[in-house]
């Protein structure tokens, strides 16, 4: 009788999780879709892009600079005492550009972007839906996945593309003018190494990450807080998983974008 | 009655975090009549309004708007049905970071694309007068009381002058004036052969408007029938509900300057009023007929001309 009990609840909540799994494939690929057709559409939500990429991508410049200039002199500093008292002082090039365009940038970027902006798409959704707005909106005949969902995922991945160059930049030469404080360092010889260390494929493979970062994260974002159902309490519930299952998808993805490079 | 129902609802059933909301739920409204739905707390009244207005998915069975399947209809289609028709909810659902105004004009900026900006203005400060709104529209929703927000979101519905209107619980949250003012827009559009659909706890709203009557309990529909049916189902259980429904005296009178109103904001829509289908019985006859047909048990889960269903008490309600 228990084990029947048992194996009745297993099996029903793996039934569950495979319906949820699809349910989400779904959601993604009609993101994806509606995505693509976002600047056909008349009833496109062109105001709710706008804003969105001003929330998400120049009101976390500041931020995004801090950081970028703090891991930027953290480097330089490591590079030009620590590896050069191995006679390896140019690695720090290398290190500088592994670290700021292919890893540490998109990935930062990608964190600060679900601190800010994931936790806010995923109550404001949810709230919304606890005052059956959503509902107001399909009653009238538009689509909340074309007038929502798709200028936020259109607004978060625009925003992560440009705030990683952001990062780049500040990483790769707002570090070099802070330097000139601490230990100054010739620009010329600093802009000659970086440059022959530096390749396309580096800034390509910061791009695609952060394409795919902003990709997750404004899915992950929308999908939490269309899936409120009815209680306020649900709201901050969906703004938290929002958070987890970003963070957990994007170091997964990093993780597998960079052994595809190393491996490939 | 026109041989087709405007809306038809077949076996509809809904889920939602376990808990089955509807069972089994048949029945269609008729073109032009006005239908209401009474029962208790929690007996799925709402999610029912939503799934025939097309907002709720139907978990099982199937919504048809005059014969065409929601759940297969073509993207346009199911823009011209949400054109077609308006719902009213319960707590307003107006949009919170959007002020009054475009909440008014976002159906008229996404259905009717030929409209200038003056001319949404002037049909937005129309169905604003309609429901008797008479405060600047610049504000928000978080700035109005409850009952304001529910007018705005019986004038959100009505902007496009649908053929079709659901409303959830139309008087609550109203002060009396306002109730009223709402009872003359409902009067209105019955007498203009608008199909409307309400729930609504009121036994009074059934009493005014109601041509047809369903009663639900946990999600199922015990009965279903006309008015006149209504007023002789003597099942306890249903009488819990409805209480004791009176026979109307009169015919259902719309307010004619509301009518006019209607009729200029049609005009200003462009678009011909609908056909005006046959009057439902009871308001051609003018008056309520009480010695018609006995009632008779509904077919499964209920019809637009059926009685208490005596195949619901077997089920063991």
């Amino acid at each position: 009788m228990t084990v029947g009990l048992s194996l009745e609840r297993i099996g029903r909540t793996l039934r569950e999780r495979l319906y949820g799994l699809f349910y989400g494939l779904g959601y993604f690929f009609n993101v994806l879709k509606e995505s693509i057709l976002f600047f056909k559409r008349r009833q496109v939500g062109f105001r709710v892009l706008v804003m969105q990429i001003l929330f998400t991508g120049y009101e976390a410049l500041r931020i995004s600079a801090v950081l970028a200039l703090a891991i930027g002199v953290a480097i330089n500093l490591i590079g030009s005492s620590l590896l050069a008292g191995f006679g390896q002082g140019k690695l720090m090039y290398t290190l500088l550009i592994i670290v700021v365009t292919r890893e540490l940038g998109p990935l930062l970027t990608a964190f600060i972007v679900i601190a800010r902006s994931g936790t806010a798409i995923a109550t404001e959704l949810g709230g919304m839906v606890v005052a059956h707005e959503i509902e107001a909106y399909v009653a009238v005949g538009v689509n909340p996945i074309t007038y929502l969902a798709v200028p936020r995922v259109l607004g978060v991945v625009i925003s992560m593309m440009v705030l990683t160059v952001y990062f780049n930049v500040f990483g790769l030469f707002g570090s070099f003018a802070v330097m000139q404080l601490l230990k100054p360092v010739a620009f010329q010889e600093y802009m000659k190494n970086l440059v022959e260390v530096l390749t396309v494929g580096d800034l390509l493979l910061g791009l695609v990450k952060s394409l795919v970062f902003g990709v997750i994260i404004s899915v992950v974002s929308t999908y939490r807080g269309f899936a409120v159902e009815r209680s306020t309490t649900e709201v901050p519930v969906a703004g938290i998983r929002a958070v987890g299952t970003s963070f957990i998808l994007c170091i997964v993805a990093d993780a597998a974008l960079t052994a595809v490079l190393y491996l490939g | 009655m026109g041989d087709e129902p405007i809306i038809e609802l077949r076996g509809v059933g809904a889920h939602r975090g376990g808990f089955q909301i509807l069972r089994e739920v048949s029945f269609s409204l008729a073109e032009g009549a006005t239908t209401v739905f009474m029962g208790g707390a929690g007996s799925g009244k709402s999610t029912l309004l939503k799934a025939a207005a097309g907002i709720v998915v139907p978990d099982e069975g199937a919504v048809f708007f005059r014969g065409k399947d929601l759940s297969r209809m073509s993207r346009a289609e199911e823009l011209e049905f949400h054109r077609r028709s308006g719902f009213v909810f319960q707590d307003a659902a107006l949009w919170a970071n959007q002020s009054l105004y475009d909440n008014l004009a976002l159906p008229l900026r996404l259905h009717e694309h030929g409209l200038s900006a003056a001319e949404v203005g002037r049909a937005v400060a129309r169905v604003a007068e309609l429901v008797g709104y008479s405060e600047e529209l610049k504000a928000r929703p978080s700035e109005l009381s409850t009952g304001e927000r529910r007018l705005i979101g019986l004038a959100r519905a009505l902007v496009l002058d649908p053929e079709l209107l659901f409303m959830d619980e139309p008087a609550a949250y109203l002060d009396e004036t306002s109730a009223e003012r709402v009872f003359e827009i409902i009067a209105s559009l019955g007498a203009r052969r608008r199909s409307v659909a309400i729930v609504s706890g009121s036994s009074e709203i059934a009493h005014r408007f109601a041509d047809s009557l369903g009663v639900l309990k946990a999600g199922r529909l015990l009965a279903f029938g006309s008015y006149a049916e209504a007023v002789r189902w003597d099942d306890p259980a249903i009488r819990v509900v409805t209480g004791r429904l009176r026979a109307r005296k009169g015919p259902v009178q719309g307010d004619a300057a509301l009518s006019a109103w209607a009729d200029a904001l049609a005009g200003s829509l462009g678009e011909e009023a609908p056909p005006a289908p046959a009057r439902p019985p009871d308001r051609a006859a003018g008056e309520r007929s009480e010695a018609e047909a006995p009632p008779g048990p509904a077919d499964s889960g209920g019809s637009d001309q059926g009685g208490p269903a005596a195949d619901i008490d077997e089920e063991g309600r």
